[in-house]
């Protein structure tokens, strides 16, 4: 009796929490939605930044749709990260099982020096990759903003997995062994599949990074048909003025593909997966 | 069976296969770029006429007399004391609220991690609203509750600097928060109850049984933070573009106003090499640490 | 046995994966079929383009292919015209691609360093410019303009913007004079004119301060919003004559008159002439709060009209007039130009200019919002919006000087505005910031 009261209690203090960080974090985001759904008039009648406005100006989102061409740069996109990111994270899985289960000398040697990648400001890699894509003709394609997307993906990658692969017991693999398994077999059926929650991760996290990449994005694709979405963006930001309802409108479309990746990758996140790796 | 152990310290042959892939995209990729910025480093070059080699009088005008040089040093340091312990322990926080099954779960783990996919040109804009001395959110609240505690916040040279961390901080939880929640995926319930049957209660299991068996995600978490500390650039650069004065200038800012608005690229690019070098020194013998076979 | 297995098993993945690589790199080529090629050709180096168009002109009858990067904010105006321009003239084609102004001026920098600059780019006056001049990319357009009477033209102001050590570097694109925008109503309210002098003006905002209302609006987070008022400041203390010595670096900063005039700043500042906490507000954002009426007045050029125009506001409420700093009142300007790749074909040059005087022909039958007046000699003025005529006027009336950005290199422009914030923070003295100035000068005349 007395132990459910407690477990009610630590529940209401939970969800207490909870709520008190949910008023925290919910300020910018109800800003960003109520700028969304202002009209240009709202914002120059003195209707405050953090009011929802009295006639949401829902056009801002068609607008945004169609003049700012959003459906276009989201489809362009989703065409280089649907690519990037599934062939990204098998090129990485291969190189992570390589850093953790098998054998090889200066293992962690290795392992910082693709680190390295993640640590290089990507500013002063423009200019090489530039010079290097224009000889050979990879400026406005795809394959070459995909290239060096998974180039510039491998470090963070690694970084993931190699950390859950090392939690995974080795028992496992001496176990896949004596049964008959091939290293590529133990890579494939085993270690791949009791690392799913790491894996989801990192293809929320990596579907992400590259949705929202500009930098690259804006060098390697100067085709306007071409351009990728935060470029695409960027065409609301003005020289003498920003069009604010029009880029918050434009912001919140555009997250529609990164909290789809989310919800459905996010399910690989309960307990109970814990039971597979249990020695 | 056996032979396996005979070959203890030699590669295994299949190493190289499984790293051929990774090893190509990225030496085409990242090797040549990091060359490159090393070899442009030791040159007075304004990104166009003619290369001047200098050897490492760049680097030695950084270290000697270069006084934005150390306010970056200094800013970036505290970055990454800041993203260690508030980024860190804030978003292992929620991992592990939003860890217990309860209902709503799915809603609040997605709710807390939104912040981190909104590009960041919008978080620029909607945080210099909220810290508006005249308008924004905050002072507005304060006046609301009748507290004089009213700032100009990032324009004011000793708090934008702690303010533009907040800002950040609204953004940066979502990613380790996503990676603890991984990790403790992997940590078998069975254990932690086993621990409680044993008479560990919560802070005893949360640090003697949770941290120890999150040991591997703290390696990447750490080193993610480190890294991304070191670089930070899109938050400042559009909440304060390393001002006011250059109260929030960080290395990269530093570096891309170097390459990019004062054409002087070779220094700005030394400046990129000092990032990487200075991200090494961290990074490589906190791996080798926690690399070592248990 | 197991070994070799592997080893197959692995090797036939390497090999898939590098099919999918190859094979999505192929399939890209096919689905953007020719014009792929061409942009990166093109982009590629201008030789090869010539080469290209060269060949293609004898199969499709002399089309010039060239390519110009412009302002993501101009895009709604140049579609319509790119698209009228295609129907016109079969012969010439136009790829135009567009970037916010510091994605563009990245992406030049970048292009420039690694040689792949496109047949024309938009660029900024002053420094900005220059820096592309200085080292040999641009176009020397000297004989161009002659042949082509440029001099009877264009604005003669925009073109010497665009000339650099007497070298005609670009077209001018847009010629702006900056002045002091207000609420009209908000004078009347508070019962004070348009000031004739700088006492006058002090006494506004003394007034317009009393009304509860903060007389300036300045946005300091890039600097050059707040340097709109403090160049007026050393304008008004050190005269015409002396500060224009100072911006072309023949007379020293650290001068007391610049000390004078970051006093006076400082003091605008302690009174509350700028709003709380401007040092890191968006200069972007100066229409909210003179729509609000909280601020009275700002810094703006003749695009303010076309701004005010687009955002549905009450055109009039606003004026506009010119500091007066003393002297004849001058009033700072700035140009924004075309600059042409000096790899350019003669006749990828003359594709180029072909465009862009018809874009400047035709430009205002498509939009009414549109903000520059044409740097044009006879260009009519946008409908609707008095004030770009009003400030035209006043820069031929009372003469303009080059806006203190474009005048500096960026690194000493910089320096300025380090000193900009820290005086507004009580961080430097007034006395200081002239001696900061000139080192930072002196620096970059030693690099």
């Amino acid at each position: 009796m007395e132990g459910k009261t407690k477990k009610v209690c630590k529940k209401i203090i939970l969800y207490m929490l909870l709520i008190a960080l949910a008023i925290l974090w919910i300020v910018p985001m109800f800003t960003l939605l109520a700028t969304a759904v202002k009209s240009k008039a709202d914002f120059y009648t003195g209707v405050s930044l953090f009011e929802f406005p009295e006639n949401p100006a829902w056009g801002n989102f068609v607008n945004a749709f169609k003049k700012g061409k959003l459906f276009m740069y989201m489809k362009n996109d989703l065409i280089v990260s649907g690519l990037k990111v599934p062939l990204g994270i098998f090129i990485e899985a291969l190189a992570a099982f390589a850093l953790t289960r098998l054998k090889m000398r200066h293992r962690t040697g290795v392992f910082v020096f693709f680190l390295v990648g993640m640590m290089l400001p990507l500013q002063t890699a423009l200019v090489p990759i530039n010079v290097i894509y224009s000889k050979l003709g990879l400026l406005n394609t795809y394959f070459g903003l995909f290239y060096v997307y998974i180039g510039f993906g491998i470090s963070f990658g690694i970084l993931i997995l190699r950390g859950f692969f090392r939690g995974i017991p080795r028992e496992m693999d001496e176990a896949a062994y004596i049964d008959g398994c091939s290293k590529w077999q133990l890579f494939y059926r085993i270690i791949l599949p009791v690392a799913k929650p790491a894996v989801a991760t990192l293809v929320i996290t990596d579907f992400l990074a590259t949705w929202n990449e500009y930098l690259l994005g804006s060098v390697i694709i100067n085709d306007n048909t071409m351009k990728t979405v935060p470029v695409g963006l960027m065409t609301f930001v003005g020289e003498h003025g920003t069009d604010y309802g029009y880029l918050c409108a434009g912001v919140l479309i555009s997250l529609i593909p990164v909290l789809t990746v989310y919800l459905i990758f996010q399910r690989y996140f309960v307990e109970g997966m814990a039971g597979a790796v249990k020695m | 069976m056996n032979t396996k152990k005979k070959s203890g310290e030699k590669t295994d042959k299949a190493v190289w296969l499984f790293l051929l892939p990774a090893g190509i995209i990225y030496l085409s990729v990242i090797v040549v770029p990091v060359f490159y910025s090393f070899f442009i480093s030791l040159f007075k070059w304004n990104g166009i006429g003619e290369k001047v080699f200098v050897g490492l009088e760049n680097y030695m005008k950084l270290i000697k007399g270069d006084k934005v040089f150390y306010t970056a040093v200094r800013n970036n340091l505290i970055w990454i004391v800041l993203t260690i312990f508030v980024t860190m322990t804030v978003s292992l926080g929620f991992a592990l609220i939003l860890n217990k099954s309860f209902k709503g779960r799915t809603f609040f783990r997605g709710f807390f991690y939104f912040p981190c996919v909104i590009a960041p040109i919008a978080v620029a804009i909607i945080w210099r609203w909220i810290y508006n001395p005249t308008f924004g959110f905050i002072n507005d609240f304060f006046e609301a509750i009748g507290s004089e505690f009213s700032q100009t916040w990032i324009s004011d040279a000793k708090v934008s600097l702690y303010a533009v961390f907040a800002a950040s901080l609204w953004q940066a939880i979502g990613q380790p928060m996503l990676l603890f929640l991984a990790g403790l995926q992997g940590i078998s319930a069975d254990i932690l109850e086993a621990a409680t049957i044993d008479g560990a209660n919560g802070a005893k299991k949360f640090f003697f049984v949770t941290v120890p068996l999150l040991k591997e995600t703290f390696v990447i978490v750490i080193a993610t933070l480190i890294i991304a500390a070191m670089k930070v650039f899109d938050v400042v650069q559009g909440l304060t573009g390393g001002g006011p004065g250059d109260a929030t200038q960080m290395l990269s800012t530093y570096m891309y106003s170097q390459v990019f608005q004062y054409n002087n690229v070779g220094y700005g690019t030394a400046i990129a090499c000092v990032m990487v070098l200075m991200m090494m020194l961290v990074i490589i013998p906190y791996i080798s640490i926690t690399a070592k076979e248990d | 046995m197991k070994a070799r297995k592997v080893k197959a098993l692995l090797l036939a993945a390497v090999m898939v994966m590098s099919t999918a690589l190859m094979g999505c790199g192929g399939s890209e080529g096919q689905e953007n079929g020719t014009d792929n090629q061409e942009t990166a050709e093109e982009d590629a180096g201008k030789e090869e383009t010539a080469k290209g168009d060269a060949s293609e002109g004898e199969e499709e009858g002399d089309v010039v292919e060239v390519s110009y990067w412009a302002l993501s904010t101009q895009q709604d105006y140049y579609e319509p015209v790119v698209e009228a321009f295609h129907e016109e003239n079969k012969n010439i084609k136009v790829n135009i691609s567009y970037y916010d102004t510091d994605g563009m001026k990245d992406a030049c920098k970048v292009a420039a360093s690694s040689d792949t600059l496109p047949n024309m780019w938009f660029n900024f006056g002053g420094s900005l410019g220059g820096f592309y001049v200085d080292n040999g990319l641009t176009y020397n357009l000297n004989d161009y303009a002659e042949a082509n009477g440029w001099s009877e033209h264009f604005n003669e102001n925009a073109l010497a913007l665009c000339t650099y050590d007497g070298v005609i570097s670009g077209y001018p694109n847009g010629y702006s004079i900056l002045g002091v925008f207000y609420r009209k109503d908000l004078f009347e309210q508070c019962g004070v004119e348009v000031p004739a002098t700088f006492e006058e003006f002090e006494e506004v905002c003394d007034t317009l301060k009393a009304n509860g209302i903060t007389p300036m609006y300045a946005g300091g987070l890039n600097g050059w919003h707040v340097m709109r008022y403090v160049e007026l400041l050393i304008e008004h203390y050190a005269g015409a004559d002396a500060h224009d010595q100072m911006n072309t670096f023949d007379k020293s900063y650290d001068d007391e008159n610049v000390t004078k005039a970051f006093e006076k700043y400082k003091e605008w500042v302690d009174k509350g002439y700028f709003p709380d906490g401007f040092v890191t507000m968006d200069a972007n954002d100066t229409l909210m709060p003179l729509s609000t009426g909280e601020c009275a007045m700002t810094m703006e050029g003749q695009w303010q009209d076309s701004n005010i125009v687009k955002n549905g506001l009450d055109m009039d409420q606003y004026g506009a007039f010119a500091f007066p700093s003393g002297g004849s009142n001058r009033l700072s300007s700035f140009a924004d130009m075309t600059q042409f790749n000096a790899k350019n074909t003669e006749e990828e040059l003359d594709a180029c200019v072909t465009f862009l005087d018809y874009y400047f022909s035709h430009v205002l039958d498509y939009t009414d919002s549109y903000g520059l007046p044409m740097p044009t000699l006879d260009s009519p003025m946008p409908e609707g919006q008095p004030n770009v005529g009003n400030l035209i006027k006043l820069g031929q009336e009372n003469g303009t000087f080059t806006i203190t950005d474009q005048a500096f290199p960026t690194e000493v422009a910089d320096v300025l505005f380090n000193c900009q914030d820290a005086i507004a923070n009580g961080e430097m003295e007034p006395a200081q910031a002239g001696a900061e100035i000139q080192a930072a000068i002196e620096a970059y005349n030693n690099k």
